[in-house]
C-alpha cells in the first residue's frame, strides 16, 4: 500500500522535476522535497525493482501535477516519523560542497540542523555513512548501512542511501533515509544480560531454599519448632527472590525505554509528598526523622512519567532510611530553575569533600542543551557514608560496597542502577557525594517543564523563599 | 557560480570582497575536512572499545589498517592550513579557525593512534581467557569516553560554545572510572598472577580511554579559543586533590 502511494507522490514529483527544469531554479527547495518522495519510493520498492519505475516515469510526464498538492506532500514528508534527508554535491573533492538540501522534521530535530544549507558533515561524521551517501552520489549506487551513536543513550540506526536524478541548479543529488533499530538491538542485549544476572543473582536463595527443603524431608520432619523456623526463613529467601525478580524486570523495561523521552509532566513537590506518606510505617520502626525544604506546589514541573520518578524518590528514599542510624534525621531539600552548570556543579556541602576519603561524583550527566533548566532533589543521611573509589560502582547492577554486612541483605543490589536508569531515560543528571563517617547525599536533578495548566512555573529561584514556604517544613514532618 | 557573472562585473568587484568569499569557503572546507576527521577518529574508538568487549579479532585488525587513513587526512589539512595561511594571511577569527583546524587535525591523529593501540590490545587480551566483569567495566568507560568525544566533535562543528563548556567541565567523570578499574585490575593481578598479562593490556586500555577523555577536554578549549579569541583560564574543576588525578598510591591492602 505504501508502495503505491509513494509512487503516486514520485509521480508528480517528476513531472514537477520536469516543468521546474524549464523553469528558474528558484523553488530548488520544493523539487528537493519531490525527490525526496521519489526516493522514498524507490526505496520501498527496492525489492521488487524492475522497470516499473521508468513506466511510471512515462505516465508522469503527461499529468502535470497541481502545485497545490506539491505542496502537501511535501507536508506529508514533513510529517514523516523517519529522518529523511536530500543530499547535494559539487565535485567530489569538495568536501565543503556537500550541503543538505532539504531535511524533514525527524531529522532536523535528530541532527540538529537547518532545514536546508547546513554542511553535511555538520550533520554526519560517521565514515561509513558518508562513504555510502558519496557512492550514491558520485557512482549511482544504492547502499544500505548501519552506524552507532553514542552518547548517554545508545542508538543504532540503518541508513538507505539512494541516487536522485539532479536538476539542473543541482546536478548530484541524494537520498538519505534513516531508521531507528535501537529497540531491536537492545531487546536483544536486554534479554542476555537478564540471564546472565537473574541467573547468577538467583542462584544463592535458591540454594538456601533447596538446603532447608531437603532438611525438613529428612531428620527435622517431626521437629515442629525447627520447622518453623526453616519455614519463616525459606519465606524471606522466597521474597527476596521474588523482590530481585520484580526490579530485574522493572530494570529491563526502564532500558529498553531509555531512548524514548518520557511524556508527562508531574510535580516534584507532590511526588516525594506521596512517597514521604507512603513511608511513615517504615520510619516509625526505626525513628529516622524526615525534614523537608520543598518549594511550593506548582513550582517545580518536571518533564517526566509519574510512576518512574516516583520509583526514583522512592529507592533514594529507601537507601536513606537502611542506611541511617536509629534517631538520625534525612534531609529532603529541592531547588528550582538551576542551569546545567549549576546542577551538575551543585555542591552541598563542602564539609564532606575535603574529609580524607571523601569525594563527589556525577553518575550521570546529561548531554548539553540550551535553555534546559533542571529541578534538583537532594536525599542528605547520616549513615556511615561511602570511600571515594566505591563512588564511580554505584550504579552496577550487584555492586556491594566492600564490609557491607552481606549475611541478611534487604535490598536487591539494583535500586541505584534504576534510578540511574530512570534519570537517564528523562535526560536528567544523578550525582552524589560523600565522606566515611559523614554520610551520603544523593541528587537528582529533572529537565523542568511548564506546568500542564498553563500557569508558568516560579520564575526565580529563591531560596530564602523555599525555606519558608509553610508546605516546606511545618505541614509535613513526619516521625 | 562566479563564471555566470559578467566579466565587466568581476572587474568592478572590489578585490577585497573577492578574496573573502572565496576564502571563506576554503575555510569552510578545512572545517568539513576536520569534521569527517572526527568522524573517522569517533569511529576507530568506538571500534576499538567494541573490538575489546566483544573479543573480536576481526574488527581489531580493521581498525589497525585504517589508522592510516587518520595520518594521511591529518597531513592533508596540515598543508591546506599552511597554503592558506601563507597565501590569504588571514587574521582574528579567520586565522583562529585555521590555526584551530591544524590543531585539531593532530588532536584526532593522536586520538587515532590511541584506538589504534587498543585495537592491538584487544587482539592480545582475547588470546587469553575471558574476565568478563572487567571487560564490562572497560566498554563502561569507553561508551563515557565515546559519549565525550562526540560532545566535542559536536561542540567543534556547530561551534557551541556552552557545549564546549561542559565538555570541558566534566572530565572527572572519566578519570574517576579510570582511578576505579585501576584498582579493580590491581585486585585481580594479586589474587591470579595467570591475570597478570591480560590485566596489564586491559590497564593500558583504560590508560589510553582517559587520555582520549583528555583530548576530548583540548578539543573543547579549541573551540573556546576559536570562538572568543581567549584561552580557557583556570583549572579544570576538580573535586580531588592532585595527586588523585594519576594512578591511585599504593594503598593496595585497603
Amino acid at each position: 500500500m505504501t508502495a503505491i502511494v509513494m509512487a503516486a507522490v514520485a509521480a508528480v514529483a517528476i513531472a514537477l522535476l520536469v516543468i521546474l527544469g524549464k523553469a528558474d531554479a528558484a523553488a530548488g527547495l520544493v523539487t528537493a522535497a519531490g525527490l525526496v518522495a521519489l526516493g522514498l519510493a524507490l526505496t520501498f520498492r527496492a525489492q521488487e525493482r524492475t522497470g516499473a519505475t521508468k513506466e511510471m516515469q512515462s505516465d508522469a510526464v503527461s499529468k502535470p501535477p497541481d502545485p497545490g498538492d506539491v505542496q502537501t506532500y511535501v507536508s506529508a514528508l514533513e510529517l514523516a516519523p523517519n529522518p529523511i534527508l536530500v543530499v547535494s554535491a559539487e565535485e567530489a573533492d569538495d568536501l565543503a560542497g556537500r550541503r543538505i538540501a532539504f531535511a524533514n522534521a525527524s531529522a532536523r530535530d535528530l541532527l540538529r540542523v537547518a532545514r536546508e544549507g547546513a554542511l553535511l558533515v555538520a550533520a554526519m561524521r560517521n565514515p561509513n555513512v558518508l562513504e555510502a551517501i558519496d557512492e550514491s552520489l558520485f557512482a549511482g549506487m544504492d547502499r544500505v548501512v548501519t552506524y552507532e551513536v553514542g552518547g548517554a543513550q545508545n542508538r543504532f540506526w540503518r541508513v538507505w542511501t539512494n541516487p536522485l536524478p539532479g536538476t539542473p541548479a543541482r546536478p548530484r543529488l541524494a537520498l538519505v533515509i534513516m531508521q531507528d533499530e535501537t529497540d531491536l538491538r537492545l531487546n536483544e542485549r536486554m534479554r542476555a544480560d537478564f540471564l546472565a544476572n537473574a541467573s547468577h543473582e538467583l542462584r544463592t536463595p535458591l540454594a538456601s531454599l533447596t538446603g532447608f527443603i531437603e532438611t525438613l524431608r529428612g531428620h527435622a520432619k517431626n521437629d515442629e519448632v525447627a520447622r518453623d523456623r526453616f519455614l519463616a526463613i525459606m519465606g524471606r529467601q522466597a521474597e527476596r527472590m521474588a523482590r530481585l525478580i520484580e526490579d530485574l524486570m522493572s530494570l529491563s523495561r526502564i532500558e529498553l525505554n531509555e531512548h524514548i523521552r518520557p511524556s508527562g509532566v508531574c510535580d516534584l513537590t507532590v511526588a516525594v509528598a506521596d512517597v514521604a506518606d507512603a513511608l511513615g510505617p517504615q520510619l516509625a520502626a526505626k525513628g529516622v526523622t524526615f525534614e523537608f525544604g520543598l518549594p511550593a506546589k506548582g513550582a517545580a514541573w518536571v518533564a517526566a512519567d509519574r510512576d518512574q520518578l516516583i520509583q526514583v524518590v522512592q529507592n533514594l528514599f529507601d537507601n536513606a532510611v537502611k542506611y541511617s542510624p536509629v534517631g538520625a534525621v534525612v534531609t529532603v531539600d529541592c531547588e528550582v530553575g538551576l542551569t546545567l552548570d549549576a546542577a551538575a556543579g551543585f555542591r552541598p556541602d563542602a564539609r564532606r569533600l575535603s574529609a580524607p576519603d571523601g569525594g563527589r561524583m556525577s553518575l550521570q550527566t546529561p548531554t548539553w542543551s540550551a535553555d534546559v533548566r533542571y529541578a534538583i532533589l537532594r536525599v542528605a543521611d547520616l549513615g556511615p557514608g561511602l570511600a571515594r573509589e566505591t563512588l564511580p560502582r554505584l550504579t552496577e547492577r550487584f555492586y556491594r560496597v566492600e564490609g557491607q554486612k552481606s549475611g541478611e541483605r534487604s535490598g536487591t543490589g539494583l535500586g541505584l542502577a534504576i534510578v540511574k536508569h530512570i534519570v537517564n531515560r528523562h535526560r536528567g543528571g544523578f550525582l552524589v557525594e560523600s565522606a566515611p563517617g559523614q554520610g551520603a547525599v544523593f541528587c537528582v536533578y529533572f529537565p523542568m517543564s511548564s506546568s500542564p495548566a498553563g500557569s508558568p512555573p516560579s520564575p526565580k529561584n529563591d531560596r530564602n523563599m523555599l525555606l519558608t514556604e509553610p508546605f516546606a517544613r511545618d505541614e509535613i514532618k513526619l516521625s | 557560480m562566479r563564471a555566470r557573472l559578467r566579466p565587466e562585473f568581476i572587474f568592478e568587484m572590489s578585490m577585497n570582497e573577492h578574496t573573502l568569499k572565496f576564502f571563506g569557503e576554503e575555510l569552510n572546507q578545512l572545517k568539513a575536512e576536520v569534521a569527517r576527521m572526527g568522524g573517522l577518529a569517533e569511529a576507530q574508538v568506538a571500534d576499538a572499545i567494541t573490538a575489546v568487549s566483544d573479543r573480536d579479532v576481526s574488527l581489531a585488525e580493521s581498525v589497525v589498517g585504517r589508522d592510516r587513513r587518520l595520518d594521511l587526512l591529518q597531513h592533508d589539512i596540515e598543508r591546506k592550513s599552511i597554503r592558506l595561511i601563507a597565501l590569504r594571511q588571514p587574521v582574528a577569527q579567520d586565522l583562529r579557525r585555521t590555526v584551530g583546524a591544524m590543531k585539531m587535525a593532530s588532536i584526532l591523529e593522536r586520538t587515532g593512534d590511541y584506538a589504534k593501540n587498543i585495537a592491538k590490545r584487544a587482539l592480545v587480551i582475547s588470546e587469553s581467557e575471558p574476565i568478563t566483569p572487567l571487560t564490562r567495566a572497560i566498554e563502561r568507560m569507553g561508551k563515557l569516553v565515546a559519549a565525550r568525544l562526540k560532545d566535542a566533535l559536536d561542540s567543534y562543528t556547530s561551534a557551541e560554545l556552552d557545549q564546549a563548556m561542559n565538555v570541558w567541565q566534566n572530565d572527572e567523570e572519566v578519570d574517576e572510572h579510570y582511578n576505579s578499574l585501576f584498582r579493580e585490575l590491581l585486585t585481580y593481578m594479586i589474587s591470579d598472577p595467570r591475570m597478570i598479562n591480560s590485566c596489564a593490556h586491559m590497564l593500558f586500555v583504560a590508560k589510553n580511554l582517559e587520555r582520549i577523555g583528555d583530548y576530548a577536554t583540548n578539543i573543547a578549549e579549541i573551540v573556546h579559543y576559536e570562538v572568543t579569541g581567549e584561552e580557557i583560564m583556570g583549572d579544570r574543576p576538580k573535586w580531588s586533590d592532585a595527586a588523585r588525578d594519576n594512578a591511585p598510591e599504593s594503598d593496595l591492602e585497603a
